[in-house]
């Protein structure tokens, strides 16, 4: 049993906003699916933790082409979503995990020598979403490629996103669910026909491809140019060789995923 | 604050970040959820909350104030098994048992959200799930039993490859 | 022998999908006491501070136990049939494995017992370290264990397992064909789904409750009483319920430790490891390296077969031993080879002390012989399954040391692959039954080896 002093039950945003302040000294529980297992071993122990389950951020809505997903939507909730965001949803963890994951958590989850869990960074870096955060100087809204670079000491609220005309997502097999993803590509194609790529296990978090972008009318160019635009690493799913020859597939992939799609 | 446990009303001391698995097992002696890995990745733990399957090993109880939570002692006792538990039984689904609470749990779920025999979509279901014991197929096979509908008469078991249906207490 | 080609309903089934199975960690003791331990955070070195003082003082801190509590803290797995003892139950001047226990706790929660454990104040001078079983049987590799980088204790003072059968460089000398391989199984952890467990009451007549996991109770009992130096009946082992061990829980893990806490402490104990600490610190199914070579006809006899084999027992012996006379009475498979030079040597290494799993010593050497098989066949342009169904064990056919087979299966469980995957045979293959080599069907280099079944 956890030893812990103060724990937060805001049962709105804006107690939520209220409650995380700056965010200095708090410990944010979404889903908990990363931050409990912490806890319970004794890995972290917070003096004060901030649980969002009641804090209302758990809303899905589509509001003609514009997606806004709450931070503590669980991701069961967007396995139906088009691609990339659905089927990458889906290939997270099993339906228990799926129903207790939380986007924000999955966004905010630790980089690092870690396998990387943040596996919808790659999908929604891909539809350009802009997510909303709090913390010190209020509430933000900025692209997410921005947010990923700092997250530390913000509570996400929600992302918000236009609906791309297509989508697709390619990723290495997972041998059973308890895997994480070892390297996986989303692509967005908008309709003024820009496309957008995106890698998740490429990096220590997910990370746009421009160079393959620029390349994409051309998918075995792309697939070739995206090796420019990662640092792959070593871990324990997969060498940086393995990444290297798995990325220039997993792009030609998404890339003819989109066209057909 | 208060947790419904298979129809019971509890006031719940533990601190709240306590686990759910624990406030079950320590505080309240609810003893069929399993700790197998304390991580979500296993799933000897997961209990119904309010219907739906979770791994009580990752819910800060201080979340579920009001909840409703169904565990194995919340299904039918020895002479009353519910289908589900008298197809694990019929099929030896569990061998040293200690996974088949948690995956009782998941397949109740599954069931009753409309579930069918189909294997992929039992295996989709369950596939958090660890048994070391089993190999798999004979959980899969009592889940689409039960989802099929079978009845079972727990004197006989299911057939085998190479032994046929017979009870070793006939005489 | 009602029971033998029926369907016997399980007698725990029905415990098991009520929730009603009693498992270790569901026995209800009140006022129990978690344990932890303090491991070793290096895979070799010498400890040269250990101050439990700060842990002692702690409030809820109930007992701390090191190596200097232990009546008899050496004592091998394989002691009581005269083997010495390697490994010592706490560390005390040295570790040689990440994990290995160097203090436990007893306090009166999960997290005080943590924090316990945390406090205790110990320093390490680090060593090198091997993590290879071949290159630890190196001559010039460190030297990482009193006994040397090898097992000397079996039999006759030998220094490995070995086996001479018939006459290997005759074999050699007949061969159209050696066939060389190296087969090296990597460690596999047996996870069960309930970690090692135990909880332990003393009682108020001096004796020791014990509520254990173990796959081996009465051993498990032996290991207790030898290392608190008490006599049997001053414990009582409640077991039967394993949440899973496949072999991990034959080694007495928990038991000893939770003991000694209970009786120093006066008080209940429970340890419970973490999945962490299933996965890093219990012993798990050995690393192999196995070399061999066999000498063949052309028409896919097998004459003879040389073998090395190094067994990774990681840092202490534990029942490796076992394990590598095993593996040497079963290293040609379930097939007959005439003539055998075999060396099986149980090696340490500064990895988790290794041990059963499923088929111990048996499924390395039959994974390398299966595989061996199919490249002879390969090699020689036969179909795998004639080559195993020549080779296969008859009646009256030796083990390799020396078992007359009576009743061996192989043939007919090659037949029945066959069928199983629709592999057409040639009729002398197809109707081949475990009787006796036929003198048409034995080759002349055979004759003189195997020699007249009859005699038998
Ligand atoms: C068995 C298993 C399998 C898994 N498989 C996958 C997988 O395939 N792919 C994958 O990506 N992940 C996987 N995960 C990891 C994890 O479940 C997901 O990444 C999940 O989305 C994390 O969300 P959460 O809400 O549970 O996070 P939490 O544990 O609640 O939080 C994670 C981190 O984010 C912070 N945080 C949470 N919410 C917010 C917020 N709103 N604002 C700011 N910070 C916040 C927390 O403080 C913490 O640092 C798996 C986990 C398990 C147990
Ligand atoms: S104990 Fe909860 S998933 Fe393993
Ligand atoms: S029956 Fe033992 S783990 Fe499933």
């Amino acid at each position: 049993m956890p030893a812990v002093t103060d724990v937060l039950l805001p049962a709105s945003p804006d107690e939520a906003v209220a409650a995380f302040g700056d965010g200095s000294g708090v410990t944010v529980i979404g889903g908990g699916t990363i931050v409990m297992p912490d806890i319970t071993a004794g890995r972290i122990r917070p003096a004060r933790t901030l649980l969002l389950a009641r804090a209302g951020l758990a809303g899905i809505t589509h509001e003609g082409s514009t997606v806004t997903l709450g931070a503590m939507a669980p991701l069961q909730g967007l396995v139906d979503l088009p691609a990339p965001v659905g089927p990458c949803a889906g290939n997270v963890a099993d339906l228990e995990i799926r129903l207790q994951a939380t986007v924000g958590g999955n966004l905010c989850s630790g980089e690092g020598a870690e396998a990387p869990r943040g596996d919808l960074q790659g999908p929604l870096l891909a539809v350009g979403a802009q997510i909303r955060s709090a913390g010190s100087g209020g509430i933000t809204t900025e692209p997410l490629e921005d947010f990923l670079g700092h997250r530390r000491g913000r509570l996400v609220l929600d992302l918000t996103y236009e609906e791309p005309a297509a989508g697709a997502f390619a990723a290495v097999d997972r041998p059973h669910t308890h895997a994480y993803t070892t390297l996986a590509v989303s692509a967005a194609r908008t309709s003024d026909g820009t496309i957008r790529l995106a890698a998740t296990g490429a990096g220590w978090w997910g990370i746009r491809l421009p160079s393959a972008e620029a390349a994409a009318a051309d998918p075995a160019a792309a697939g070739a140019a995206a090796l420019k635009d990662v640092k792959l690493h070593d871990d324990a799913l997969a060498s940086a060789w393995y990444r290297e020859q798995a990325l220039p597939v997993l792009v030609r992939r998404a890339l003819a995923r989109l066209e057909e799609s | 604050m208060n947790l419904n446990v298979n129809g019971r009303t509890h006031e719940i001391e533990s601190p709240p970040l306590t686990t759910l698995l624990d406030v079950l097992r320590e505080e309240l002696g609810v003893h069929s959820p399993k700790v197998g890995c304390e991580q979500g990745g296993c799933g000897a733990c997961t209990v119904l909350v309010d219907g739906a399957p979770r791994r009580s090993c990752l819910l800060p109880v201080a979340a579920l104030d009001g909840a409703e939570i169904t565990t194995v002692e919340g299904l039918g006792a020895a002479e009353h098994l519910e289908p589900v538990q008298a197809a694990f039984v019929h099929h030896y689904a569990a061998q040293c048992g200690f996974c088949t609470s948690g995956l009782l749990m998941a397949a109740t779920a599954y069931i009753a959200n409309g579930g069918t025999d189909d294997r992929e979509a039992i295996a989709e279901a369950l596939g958090g799930h660890v048994c070391r014991c089993t190999g798999y197929v004979k959980i899969v096979d009592a889940v689409a039993a039960a989802a099929r509908g079978d009845e079972f008469d727990l004197s006989v078991t299911a057939a085998g490859l190479f032994t046929t249906t017979m009870s070793g207490g006939a005489a | 022998m009602k029971a033998v080609g029926a369907r016997v309903p399980r007698y725990d089934g029905v415990a098991h999908v009520t929730g009603r199975t009693v498992f270790v960690e569901d026995v209800e003791i009140p006022g129990v006491a978690w344990v932890k331990a303090l491991r070793s955070p290096h895979h070799h070195a010498t400890i040269t501070k250990l101050d439990t003082r700060p842990a002692e003082q702690m409030k809820g801190v109930r007992a701390v136990v090191t190596a200097a509590d232990v009546p008899l803290n050496v004592y091998g797995h394989l002691s009581a049939l005269g083997i010495p003892g390697d490994e010592p139950l706490l560390a005390d001047a040295e570790v040689r494995y990440l994990g290995q226990p160097i203090a436990v706790v007893a306090a009166d929660d999960e997290q005080t017992a943590q924090a316990a454990v945390d406090a205790i104040e110990i320093e390490f001078e680090e060593r090198p370290a091997l993590f290879d079983v071949r290159k630890a049987f190196d001559p010039d590799a460190p030297q990482i264990h009193q006994w040397g980088n090898w097992y000397p204790h079996f039999e006759a003072g030998m220094d490995r397992r070995q086996i001479r059968k018939g006459d290997i460089d005759a074999a050699f000398a007949q061969a159209d064909v050696i066939v060389q391989g190296v087969y090296r199984p990597a460690a596999i952890e047996q996870l069960p789904l309930e970690t090692q467990v135990c909880q332990v009451v003393p009682e108020a007549n001096g004796r020791l409750t014990i509520y254990s996991c173990t796959q081996a109770l009465y051993f498990s009992m032996g290991v207790v009483a030898a290392h608190l130096q008490q006599p049997l009946n001053k414990f009582k082992f409640v077991g039967g319920t394993v949440g899973g061990g496949f072999g991990g829980k034959v080694d007495t893990a928990t038991e000893t430790l939770c003991s000694l806490l209970a009786l120093k402490s006066g008080r209940p104990t429970k340890w419970r490891w973490t999945r962490e600490e299933e996965f890093l610190c219990s012993s798990t199914r050995a690393p192999w390296h196995m070399e061999m070579a066999d000498a063949v006809t052309k028409d896919g006899w097998i004459l003879g077969r040389r073998m090395i084999t190094l067994h990774d027992s990681g840092a202490y012996a534990r029942f490796s031993p076992y394990g590598v006379t095993k593996h040497a009475f079963h290293h040609t498979g379930a097939y007959t080879i005439p003539n055998l030079h075999f060396d099986g040597w149980c090696v340490f290494t500064n990895r988790t002390p290794t041990s059963a799993m499923r088929g111990f010593g048996v499924t390395s050497v039959s994974f390398a012989t299966e595989t061996h098989l199919s490249r002879i066949a390969e090699e020689l342009g036969i179909d795998p399954f004639e080559l195993r169904l020549k080779n296969a064990n008859r009646i009256g056919d030796t083990s390799p040391n020396g078992v007359v087979y009576t009743d061996p299966s192989t043939v007919p469980t090659i037949l029945a692959i066959a069928d199983h995957l629709g592999h057409e045979l040639p009729a002398d293959y197809r109707t081949m039954t475990s009787e006796p080599r036929s003198d048409g069907l034995l080759p002349e280099h055979l004759v003189a080896q195997v020699g007249n079944p009859e005699d038998h």
